[in-house]
């Protein structure tokens, strides 16, 4: 019975000399924080429009398509929604915030003053400084990551008639913070459709509320009866703004994500990959000795090769652990300090960088085992003793 | 082969191209090693007394001939005869080739096949005054202690034959003479061949080989 030498095992090797594999190890370790603060914060985008969306679980969105307004025809068919509990006038404002790169935007909602407090309820928002607006005012109360974002404060106006940059038309004035899940702002409609004022044109929609446990049923009912026949084959009568079509929305505009951030791993994983096995090989000359002895007296290459593809992998498995650590960190600390207060949103433990930064101890350990391996097939072990015994 | 011979080395030559130039390190050489023996192999520098030590413990393919250990023929791929080395020869050379992050005892017992070769290499120890050692890593340990430490991962084992060298030529000639004694003392019953330039080492040897340009001379 053969003797299960732990002198010879790869934990062995990696426990006794942490200088050796340190620059392997830290550099795979800074490769992949690198990584992982790069692709993480590529979600803030995503997170924060489906949080800018989130209102839309609640109720649904109607939008004339190819008449500036609602009609009889169009009403009636709202109103022959079977899940149908209430139907509200209402128009919508995008409000521009910024992001790590470009804008996004979180809705405003102009309502009947009369069906504020039911809206507010339903989507679970309250005011956690200010007021609500006066009837007939410009005032208006935003969510308060909204707010933080635009840097507003209490009583200061905003608007395309303020700032001609602005996307939002006409003007208004914050009044109001909403707390809550759903970044909403909340406008009066009366004022937002006061004829002497720009914001009579922008197109008025209808907020739909399903019964309890019905949105699903009156979303199909709404995106089917867009296409109904009578106003013209092919035609939308109107767009059916709901979660799915937000979902839909965001998803179309991070479609290429994956793929930048697949050329970017990939790359960096070769270069580092690379860089590691040359790294390896340099470090396996001080260890030619002991595999020429490893030889000569009877150990079999590929069990030397295995203890090399097992000690490389080992490495690269605890340095991506590490940097993903490292990362994370790296990450929770730029949110909290950087995007929070300027509400941007960012999932910290975000499953791509995990995923897409396994090319880097992947790419090592195979590049790094097959170096090695490539060295100790071409290893002579006569020609090590022979060399020792000449020094 | 008759059982108590351990290896028979049959018209062996080893050729090899030194640019140009065809060198015949080693010229049909035939010999036989029996268990027990002590055979010393002596010439001058370049004679092809390591190439033919290489040639008997399959680490060289000959070019001709073959050998035979245990009444196995030797393959010509170092690893094929992998198992068969680590099982049966213990290796000693002239620099001591310790693996200097394992102690002394990790040293003895990492290659070692043997079933009771821990409780054996406590003894070894004991005989060779390193075992308050053991647990030394290699550069804690003069040139001479290093050597008898590689003695002790050429001896853990038990092994049938013992393959020596010049494991005496960096040693001062006490240390050398302590280190043979030491390794006659622990081969009786194995067959222990050492290649030294150093005839006074060989002092009880059953017989001295000498070796000239390749070809085998008895001495």
């Amino acid at each position: 019975m053969a003797l299960q030498p732990a002198a010879l095992s790869p934990w062995t090797y990696l426990l006794r000399n942490p200088r050796r594999i340190a620059p392997v190890f830290l550099i795979q370790v800074l490769v992949t924080a690198l990584l992982v603060l790069i692709i993480t914060p590529t979600n803030a985008f995503e997170a924060t429009a489906r949080a800018n969306v989130k209102p839309l679980d609640g109720f649904t969105i109607v939008r004339p398509r190819v008449i500036n307004g609602f009609d009889e025809e169009l009403l009636r068919l709202l109103d022959a929604n079977p899940q149908l509990r209430a139907r509200v006038e209402a128009k919508m404002f995008w409000l521009r915030m910024p992001m790590i790169v470009g804008e996004g935007v979180a809705p405003m909602i102009a309502l009947p003053q009369s069906f504020w407090a039911e809206f507010l309820d339903g989507v679970g928002s309250t005011l956690v400084d200010g007021e609500m607006p006066e009837p007939g005012s410009d005032g208006v109360v935003l969510h308060e990551a909204v707010v933080r974002a635009k840097g507003l404060k209490i009583g200061e106006a905003f608007g395309k008639l303020v700032d001609p940059q602005d996307m939002t038309p006409g003007r208004f004035t914050l009044v109001g913070v909403l707390g809550g899940e759903a970044r909403i702002g909340l406008a009066d409609h009366a004022y937002a459709s006061e004829p002497l004022f720009v914001l009579a044109r922008v197109p008025p929609f209808q907020v739909i509320y399903a019964k309890a446990g019905g949105k699903a049923a009156s979303d199909a009912y709404l995106r089917e009866a867009r296409h109904e026949e009578a106003f013209g084959e092919g035609e939308k009568a109107f767009d059916v703004i709901d979660a799915a079509y937000m979902d839909e929305r965001i998803a179309g505009m991070l479609a290429n994500l994956p793929l930048i951030i697949g050329f970017i791993t990939l790359s960096v994983g070769i270069v580092v990959a690379l860089v590691i096995s040359l790294l390896n090989v340099i470090a396996f000359q001080v260890r030619v000795d002991e595999f020429g002895l490893y030889l000569a007296v009877g150990h079999r290459r590929a069990r030397l090769v295995r203890k090399l593809a097992v000690e490389t992998a080992a490495v690269a498995i605890a340095a991506w652990l590490a940097g993903l650590a490292l990362g994370i960190g790296g990450v929770a600390l730029y949110r909290d300090l950087w995007l929070e207060p300027r509400g941007i949103l960012l999932t910290v433990v975000d499953p791509r960088p995990l995923l897409f930064s396994l090319s880097v101890p992947v790419l090592s350990t195979l590049t790094g085992a097959i170096a090695l391996g490539r060295r100790l097939h071409r290893m002579d072990p006569v020609a090590v003793i022979q060399r020792r015994g000449a020094g | 082969m008759s059982a108590d011979v351990l290896l028979r080395a049959t018209d062996v030559s080893l050729e090899y191209l030194d640019g140009a130039r065809r060198i015949r390190a080693v010229d049909r050489v035939s010999l036989e090693v029996r268990r027990g023996e002590f055979l010393g192999l002596v010439g001058p520098s370049g004679s092809g007394k390591s190439s033919l030590l290489f040639l008997l413990a399959g680490l060289r393919a000959p070019t001709a001939g073959h050998v035979e250990l245990l009444g196995h023929v030797l393959p010509p791929q170092a690893d094929a005869s992998a198992a068969l080395r680590r099982r049966h020869v213990g290796f000693l050379f002239q620099e001591p080739f310790l693996v200097p992050y394992l102690d002394v005892r990790e040293n003895a017992l990492g290659h070692a096949t043997h079933p009771e070769a821990e409780t054996r290499l406590e003894a070894l120890a004991a005989a060779i005054g390193m075992e308050t050692m053991l647990r030394e890593r290699p550069h804690r340990l003069s040139g001479g202690e290093r050597q008898r430490a590689s003695l002790l991962r050429a001896l853990a084992s038990a092994p049938d034959l013992v393959l020596a060298d010049e494991p005496t030529a960096n040693l001062d000639q006490e240390t050398g003479h302590a280190v043979m004694d030491v390794l006659r003392a622990q081969t009786q019953g194995a067959a222990l061949i050492v290649v030294t330039h150093d005839p006074g080492m060989l002092e009880g040897a059953d017989r001295v080989l000498f070796l000239r340009d390749g070809v085998l001379q008895q001495a």
